[in-house]
């Protein structure tokens, strides 16, 4: 029996579940292989029912993206988190050292339409157990056809665990951090990407979060020998994945 | 008697959306699109960057009409800084939007759109029996994705388009690569015009419609101007975009909803082949003469065939602009310094789904002080709930499953992006 699946989006940009349409070549096998039961984008007739993977996008902004969260996990088997916005909260938790509230302000400026949102915004694992996650802004397509024939086959899928700088190096291109002075985020963020930003003469901006282990503490340090304060950095490593350590490096200093 | 019909999940659209009607003694008493995304607060997270950090920021307002914010947002920075940008940037953006059109459209009408009209459920669903049209829209929508790859670097979200320019120039051979494809493309792009030609187009949703789109620069169909034409005649320059939109905060909704002068307005590619369709590339021109199609249209569902024509303008358009690239020979230009400045700066351009909106403040630093952002689909709610209201009142006497079907049919015709709707607004900017 074709294993049964469920492709769900919180609140996001869809670019996980479009980075999925987009396997142009691969849609159609992949589509004999599983069974998708959910997929709201792309399909009518979607049903709460059990589910082997239920794979999610989006981070958990309001309310009602928790309830659903919570009612998803409990559907399936495993449950896995695809893009950054699901694995470290993204760009919508970007200001999550800011209260809600002053948030809301700025853009309706008036208390009483605070909708549905919770306090912060959270990525996946703040609320439930996450078995696997697929980070990217958006994802790689390879990894998610790696990923599903890996899961299909019952295996856990074997991602790439090493910095952008890694794949950078191998590309053999110019570093941007060392050799042009520019605030590159490689250094900390986790690869699978093949540096496609540096390798367009772009610094990396973190997007696909932090890499495991990653020297903050010594990224503040050489980004600072070049000028830039850690108020700048800080910004930078928190546009895609807001982290308490990089903010107590951005107001303790800790250089 | 009170009937009350409900879409709670709208499928096949971008977002979460949600349809509520209420009929009492056969007269509509409530209706409501609501949209139940959670806002993300965009306009305020910009605020406090860096000016070059933005086009990072806004283009993940919307995966589908990624390119166009990126661009959108780039352009409103570059008004705001007084920078200048070369011709071969303006042609590599306008085939970039290009690549935008073929693969929104083509996921548009093969993956949301075509399965409402032979009764399926999904393309999924298509396939045993349509494997030809969904490979087809499988391959178009592959190309277009092709040509954002390569001029933004990844097909989603690509971080090559900056203030400027771009990073990296595409190479000649780069280019070369694309024209076969783009020629072949024509024969399935036809097709597509054909399919859409071929369905029936119910008429209780025929009404009269105001139509806005941005009035092409030069002579030929396009997606970058300067001025907002309306379909009753008036032009308005971009900057003048507030007067147009008058966003407001409605209550049942994430999203703002616009309405100029309170009279609701649709923006898209119905409007711009309304509005435009002398300029068209000679090969669509001549479609839509072949397939009889009386323009302007005021059926709303024909914005699924104004797609699919806006396809094959692209095909050739693209090649045509790969042709001036050529002949021009590429340059690997420097980006243009910038001098950074207090200002601010408006750009609109037309996505997929319409025209869009970015409004950018600057303080001396080139901190982002002050953002205003307004997607096609917010402009196009009011819209959508005036027709989803035609809709119940000519199809009452149908049962419930039936006007639910037909409710989706209309809100899906106008390819709703709903993250974009939802992202909210900045209402910040000072305007003296």
């Amino acid at each position: 029996m074709r294993p049964r699946i469920g492709i769900f989006g919180l609140t996001s940009c869809a670019g996980d579940q479009l980075a999925i349409i987009n396997c142009e070549d691969e849609l159609l096998d992949i589509l004999s292989v599983v069974d998708i039961k959910s997929f709201v984008m792309a399909q009518s007739r979607n049903e709460g029912q059990k589910l082997d993977v239920a794979f999610v996008e989006g981070s958990v902004v309001t309310r009602e993206d928790e309830e659903r969260l919570k009612q998803i996990r409990k559907e399936s088997g495993l449950l896995v988190a695809i893009g950054t916005c699901a694995v470290w909260g993204g760009i919508p938790a970007s200001r999550n050292d800011l209260g809600r509230k002053e948030l809301y302000q700025k853009v309706y400026q008036k208390e009483e339409n605070l909708y549905d949102c919770r306090p912060r915004v959270s990525p996946l694992s703040e609320i439930v157990k996450v078995d696997f996650a697929i980070a990217g802004c958006p994802i790689e397509k390879e990894q998610i056809i790696s990923s599903v024939a890996s899961l299909v086959h019952g295996d856990l899928p074997l991602l790439p665990s090493y910095a952008v700088c890694f794949e950078c190096k191998l590309r053999e291109n110019v570093c941007l951090l060392k050799e042009k002075d520019q605030l590159c985020c490689g250094p900390v963020t986790l690869g699978g990407c093949e540096a496609r930003c540096p390798s367009h003469f772009v610094p990396c901006k973190g997007c696909r979060g932090p890499v495991q282990e990653a020297n903050i503490a010594s990224e503040f340090e050489i980004l600072g020998e070049k000028g830039y304060s850690p108020a700048d950095v800080a910004r930078m490593l928190t546009t895609f994945a807001y982290s308490s350590e990089v903010i107590a490096h951005r107001e303790g200093g800790k250089r | 008697m009170t009937r009350k019909i409900t879409v709670d999940e709208i499928s096949r659209v971008e977002g979460h959306g949600k349809i509520q009607v209420e009929i009492s003694d056969g007269k509509i008493t409530e209706l409501k699109l609501n949209i139940y995304e959670g806002p993300r607060f965009f306009e305020a997270l910009a605020v406090g960057r860096m000016f070059d950090e933005i086009p990072v920021i806004m283009c993940r307002i919307c995966a589908i009409c990624s390119a166009d914010h990126k661009i959108t947002s780039i352009m409103a920075l570059e008004d705001a800084l007084g920078v200048n940008v070369s011709l071969q940037t303006q042609l590599l953006r306008e085939l970039y939007y290009q690549g935008a059109i073929i693969e929104s459209h083509a996921l548009h009408l093969y993956f949301l759109a075509l399965p409402d009209f032979l009764g399926f459920g999904s393309a999924a669903e298509l396939v045993p029996q349509y494997p030809e049209e969904v490979k087809r829209g499988l391959k178009l929508k592959k190309l277009g994705n092709t040509i954002q790859e390569l001029l933004a670097g990844r097909p989603i979200h690509g971080e090559n388009p900056v203030i400027g320019g771009f990073s990296k120039i595409p190479t000649e051979e780069q280019l070369q690569h694309l024209k076969p494809l783009l020629k072949n493309a024509l024969e399935d792009g036809e097709k597509t015009v054909l399919l859409f030609a071929r369905l029936e187009y119910p008429e209780w949703i025929k009404i009269s419609n105001i139509f806005y789109a941005l009035e092409p620069w030069g002579e030929h169909y396009g997606y970058f101007g300067n001025k907002i034409l309306s379909s009753r005649g008036d032009k308005i320059p971009v900057g003048s975009y507030p007067k147009l939109c008058n966003e407001m905060v409605v209550a049942h909704s994430t999203a703002k909803h616009s309405q100029g002068d309170e009279t609701p307005f649709m923006v898209g590619a119905l409007a711009r082949i309304n509005l435009f369709h002398e300029k068209l590339m000679p090969r669509a021109k001549k479609l839509v003469k072949n397939i009889g199609w009386n323009l302007p249209s005021q059926n709303i569902l024909h914005n699924n065939l104004a797609q699919a024509i806006e396809i094959i303008d692209s095909l050739e358009r693209a090649s045509q602009i790969i042709d001036e690239l050529l002949n021009r020979g590429l340059k690997t230009e420097t980006l243009p310094a910038i001098n950074v400045k207090k200002g601010r700066g408006v750009a609109a351009t037309e996505a997929p789904r319409g025209t869009l909106y970015h409004e950018y403040e600057l303080d001396e630093n080139g901190v982002v002080v002050g953002a205003n952002v307004i997607t096609p689909t917010a402009q196009n709610l009011a819209h959508i709930e005036r027709d989803l209201r035609i809709a119940v009142m000519n199809l009452m006497h149908l049962d419930e499953e039936q006007i639910r079907n037909r409710l989706e049919m209309v809100a899906r015709a106008y390819d709703p992006c709903i993250s974009c709707a939802a992202h909210l607004v900045e209402l910040k900017v000072n305007r003296d």
